[in-house]
């Protein structure tokens, strides 16, 4: 008797009072880690895979170099020369000193690119490199 | 009057669609979101020089890799399979373990133009894992622990004990 009794005056349905809150949380969440998806790649590009390979902790000092499949070079958002791209990322240094280049390079470009890549990498100051690949699985 | 009349209505913002604001808001940065962090193996290129001065490098401090255009990596001259070099090297680097750091080994990676990019970073691949199967040796030995757990302080040691020295070869001259 008692238990029916209590049952009947409780109101039912959940209080959604705080709901906005708890959205307001997951949204904070969500902008504090996002990285704005910057730049569209044009060129076509698989990655290759590797075993002792490292998390580059800090994005925001990394930018990119995209090699496709034909031997297409991307910096920034623009398809460029080799011969363009010390300027370009001597520039880049200017604003972030120790920026990362990683490149994404697709596996089966030949190495002959990448070495001349390099060499403009090293004359524009920018040292540290990174070769993107994905992890072996 | 009229102004008295307009107070007790009180001031309240309608608060009902703030849920559906926040939603969006969320959806937003939701669908812009990469989550994904870019993973790859680290390196740091030389100082660009106009005329390169060969410092002589004793034979036995030095692990010549070659990868050759058919695919072929040379270790010291002869034919190895990549999924051994992690293991010769390590052997090296052990050995290397307790000299001076101007004694230690120096892995030099050697790849020529029509190299395929993906025997290159295999190759790689497999130097960088001998290094790290070291430090992660080491640290077991002495803390228990796997080598990215430990703190900057204790990993310092280690990684001067170990001493990565990874050169990336100066491109052959092309033409003439």
């Amino acid at each position: 008797m008692k238990f029916e009794k209590k049952r009947s005056q409780s109101s039912t349905g959940i209080s959604t009072a705080s709901l906005p809150d708890i959205i307001f949380m997951l949204l904070l969440f969500f902008m504090v880690a996002t990285t704005m998806r910057e730049q569209e790649v044009f060129v076509k590009f698989s990655l290759p895979e590797a075993e002792a390979i490292q998390k580059i902790e800090n994005k925001r000092l990394v930018s990119y170099v995209w090699i496709g499949d034909n031997e297409k070079i991307q910096v920034n958002d623009a398809i460029v020369q080799i011969k363009d791209i010390q300027s370009i990322m001597y520039k880049k240094r200017q604003e972030v000193p120790n920026v990362i280049v990683s490149l994404r390079a697709d596996k089966n470009s030949s190495m002959g690119i990448l070495m001349d890549i390099q060499q403009e990498l090293r004359k524009a100051y920018c040292r540290r490199i990174n070769y993107s690949a994905m992890v072996k699985s | 009057m009229l102004m008295k009349k307009k107070k007790d209505r009180g001031a309240d913002i309608e608060a009902g669609s703030m849920a559906d604001i926040t939603f969006l808001l969320l959806l937003f940065f939701l669908v812009t979101t990469t989550i994904d962090v870019d993973t790859g193996i680290g390196m740091t290129l030389p100082e660009y020089q106009e005329d390169v001065e060969v410092a002589p490098i004793s034979k036995d401090r030095m692990a010549a890799i070659m990868v050759n255009e058919a695919g072929q990596v040379l270790l010291g001259g002869e034919i190895i399979a990549i999924p051994q070099i992690k293991d010769n090297l390590k052997e090296r680097i052990k050995s290397k373990l307790d000299l001076p750091a101007n004694k230690k080994l120096i892995v030099s990676i050697k790849a020529e133009r029509t190299t395929n990019y993906n025997m290159y970073i295999q190759t790689l691949d497999q130097v960088k894992g001998a290094y790290q199967e070291m430090k992660d040796e080491l640290s077991r030995g002495i803390y228990g622990k796997e080598y990215r757990e430990l703190s900057p302080d204790e990993q310092g040691p280690i990684k001067d004990k170990v001493r990565e020295t990874i050169s990336i070869a100066e491109p052959e001259k092309v033409g003439n």
